[in-house]
């Protein structure tokens, strides 16, 4: 059945469980761990949807999904619940015909909701990932692919050479047409590494999906089956560069440095922007936060509904929280609703959803600039008791 | 119970703060419009409909309340309405409460006859369980309940309806515009009656060219002997915003922590307009001191016993101190400001001095450059 043509849907893949956030994702599918201190990971992408003029956005999820079905609702606050939009959050399902289940892999949970992008008879599917924090107009690459004639047009951006084989690298010819994907190799040819951002034909993807389907040996996966098999089947595609700040925060350390690149004059990541690009989230009913007069607040964000009494640096404090007095933090993530009494110390640390940093509590270490960092972790709802010390790099 | 709500948006005015806006849409203690302290309280208590009368300058009411979502009263049934003069019965602006009601009466066909109205004015801020008042109402068989706050009256403010009651807790007088005594209790402009009584009661005012419902809704109904009262007395916080002295004092207020918990927290959480703001950046040379702080500020001067409203900008060496700085204003370097108001959009160039007096804060008005 068709609900209403459109020319671009995009289908955001949230089912993954986010194994390397560790404790952060225990109880929570990655794209709703929260970020920057008011916002989770999934507001990047759905953002950017509405940005770029995308207005129906199939989610895909299956990792504990409670807090992010919750989080989504209607998508109410990125405007993607009119008339003419929706914000579909699309589960695993048992067919008449067995042919369906747990989601296999990305390009499996893609095939399991033909039916739904059906309903759009799109020309184009975007497809997304929700561990990405980053601002883009996905819209200007849907043109770019409509313009180039492609089958499938792959976001791309360039790491440095010595962090290439972590990434699916495309080589290109000088029209940034692909001849070659290699995911993850050990002598990368270029450094031109896969955002994981994708604009598919949705009648080739169609087609691709129902025979990648078919392969037993197939593991269902965009980067191990669909693009390599595109590719070989002799598809035009097109590597789509950008230059602006992307990163993947799926590991402790990423996610600890992507709140870190919100800080300073200059932010890494403006997240500020103009209008245009504006980050959107669902809101608390918090009044403003209140700044004693005996706190020290440099360099750092804080959210609305704190009450700051203690110092805090160089951090993220988010929504809802409190810094007691004669507490120090500094370097750190507070997630939204965390307690620190006064006098505990937390530096170098992602500090859980309402989990509580109990008085002269000691979580996390100090570093010097040429040191790695180890970053220590508290997990949601996690009390840390008076007297505890926390050591760095550990996980409570 | 079927309860319907009345917010007067509009029934005072604070100079320059309410030139081209309404009481009700007045900023407050930094992401608030005044307004909402009441579509919250009528929202928790399950009011579904609920009418906001308007005389005029309602367009930022309009923005700010839009579809009324955030309170939960975007409704198929119900919801809310604007009675701006445009929708009611005569194009021509009100002269008191009582003739914006009877243009209005439309608004009472909806629902059965045997509802109540809670009706209620912007200006005046708390954050009160409305089920206990109406509770309070039905079982004191009264025909009106006035909801009323003690320690108010000073004999100096002049009272809208002050009352006075005896030892055995009846009333002994009661009187209209009065600077009262220390020991009469100030009305809240908050009110309890039945649907039929509201209607009966305003049609036969407005048919002898009454229009002030204080003095000829309340106090002349109840010298005539033809309605009873009962009073409700909030032993809550209740602040009211009728002149601008008061508005800044008690926007200062909110630095007590207890007084934020009493207005923010009391009995049900309070909701705005959703703005989605970036949280606020405190830069490596800022200090911020005592100050309530909504989002998206960009902050790299010193503020201190301030309240800075959302998306404000204060540049480096810029010395602020007892000031309110609303929405989207930017303070320039090394400026000194002291007991100011500053309303939205305002940009103040470096270097400016102004210093004002915690009786006489000077106003900067909306969009002015200094």
């Amino acid at each position: 059945m068709l609900v209403q043509k459109k020319r671009c849907i995009a289908m955001l893949l949230a089912g993954g469980q986010g194994s390397r956030l560790k404790v952060l994702t225990e109880k929570t599918a990655k794209p709703a761990v929260p970020f920057g201190g008011k916002y989770r990971i999934i507001d990047f992408p759905l953002s950017n949807c509405v940005n770029s003029g995308i207005d129906t956005v199939g989610i895909l999820t299956q990792y504990q999904p409670l807090e992010l079905n919750e989080y989504i609702g209607n998508g109410q606050p990125w405007g993607l619940n009119k008339t003419r939009s929706c914000a579909q959050v699309l589960p695993p399902y048992e067919r008449h015909d067995k042919k369906s289940g747990w989601y296999k892999g990305t390009a499996n949970a893609i095939y399991q909701n033909i039916d739904f992008i059906e309903r759009f008879d799109p020309e184009y599917v975007v497809i997304l990932s929700g561990d990405h924090i980053y601002k883009m107009d996905y819209n200007a690459m849907v043109e770019f692919h409509e313009k180039s004639g492609a089958s499938c047009t792959i976001a791309v951006r360039d790491v440095p050479l010595s962090e290439a084989s972590r990434f699916g690298i495309l080589n290109t010819n000088p029209d940034n047409s692909i001849y070659e994907f290699e995911e993850k190799p050990a002598k990368p040819k270029s450094t031109n590494a896969s955002m994981g951002i994708y604009v598919f034909n949705w009648d080739v993807l169609r087609k691709a999906l129902l025979e990648d389907e078919a392969d037993p040996n197939s593991s269902n996966d965009f980067g191990k089956n669909i693009i390599p098999g595109l590719l070989n089947a002799g598809h035009k595609m097109m590597a789509y560069p950008f230059d602006g700040y992307w990163k993947d925060v799926g590991t402790i350390d990423s996610l600890w440095e992507a709140n870190m690149d919100l800080l300073g004059k200059e932010p890494a990541f403006d997240i500020r922007g103009d209008e245009r690009h504006k980050i959107y989230a669902r809101n608390n009913a918090l009044p403003s936060s209140y700044i004693d007069e005996k706190a020290k607040t440099v360099n750092c964000f804080i959210a609305e509904g704190s009450e700051v009494y203690g110092s805090v640096q160089s951090s993220i404090i988010s929504t809802g929280c409190t810094v007691g007095a004669g507490a120090l933090v500094e370097n750190s993530v507070v997630m939204p609703g965390v307690t620190i009494e006064s006098g505990a110390i937390v530096r170098h640390s992602i500090v859980g959803e309402n989990a509580k940093i109990s008085r002269n509590a000691v979580v996390g270490g100090v570093f010097t600039p040429e040191e790695e960092k180890a970053i220590s972790v508290v997990a949601k709802n996690t009390v840390v008791e008076t007297g505890t010390v926390v050591l760095p790099g550990e996980m409570r | 119970m079927n309860v319907m709500g009345i917010i007067f948006a509009n029934d005072a005015n604070m100079g320059e703060l309410s030139h081209r806006r309404t009481m009700g849409s007045i900023p407050f203690g930094g992401r608030y419009r005044q307004i909402d302290f009441h579509l919250s309280n009528m929202s928790a208590a399950g009011i579904r409909h609920i009418g906001i009368v308007s005389r005029q300058n309602y367009q930022s009411l309009i923005n700010h309340i839009g579809s009324g979502e955030e309170w939960g009263l975007d409704l198929e049934e119900g919801g809310l309405e604007f009675l701006t003069p445009f929708a009611m019965s005569s194009s021509h602006s009100y002269r008191g409460k009582l003739e914006g009601l009877f243009h209005a009466m439309n608004f009472f066909n909806f629902g059965p006859d045997n509802e109540y109205v809670v009706m209620a004015d912007s200006a005046i801020l708390c954050n009160l369980d409305l089920n206990s008042v109406l509770n309070a109402h039905i079982k004191s068989g009264k025909d009106i309940t006035v909801v009323t706050k003690a320690g108010i009256a000073n004999g100096k403010k002049q009272l809208d309806l002050a009352i006075q009651l005896n030892e055995s807790g009846e009333i002994a007088d009661i009187a209209v515009d009065y600077a009262a005594p220390d020991n009469y209790l100030a009305s809240m402009d908050l009110f309890v009656l039945s649907k039929s009584l509201l209607r009966r009661l305003v049609q036969e005012c407005i048919a002898r060219n009454l229009y002030h419902m204080d003095r000829d809704l309340v106090l002349g109904s109840w010298q005539r002997g033809e309605i009873t009262l009962n009073v409700y007395n909030f032993p809550g916080l209740a602040m009211f915003n009728e002149s601008v002295e008061e508005y800044f004092r008690n926007s200062l207020a909110l630095l007590n922590s207890r007084t934020r918990h009493d207005l923010f927290y009391y009995n049900h959480p309070v909701y705005t307009k959703v703005r989605d703001r970036v949280p606020t950046y405190y830069g490596e040379e800022s200090s911020i001191d005592n100050c309530l702080v909504a989002d998206g500020g960009m902050l790299e001067g010193s503020v201190r016993d301030s309240v800075l409203f959302r998306q404000v900008t204060i540049k480096a060496g810029a010395k602020i101190e007892n000031c309110l700085i609303m929405n989207d204003t930017i303070v320039g370097e090394n400026c000194e400001l002291k007991y100011v108001i500053l309303d939205k959009d305002v940009v103040i160039q470096p270097g400016t001095q102004l210093i004002g007096t915690p009786n006489r804060p000077i106003i900067i008005k909306r969009g002015e450059k200094v």
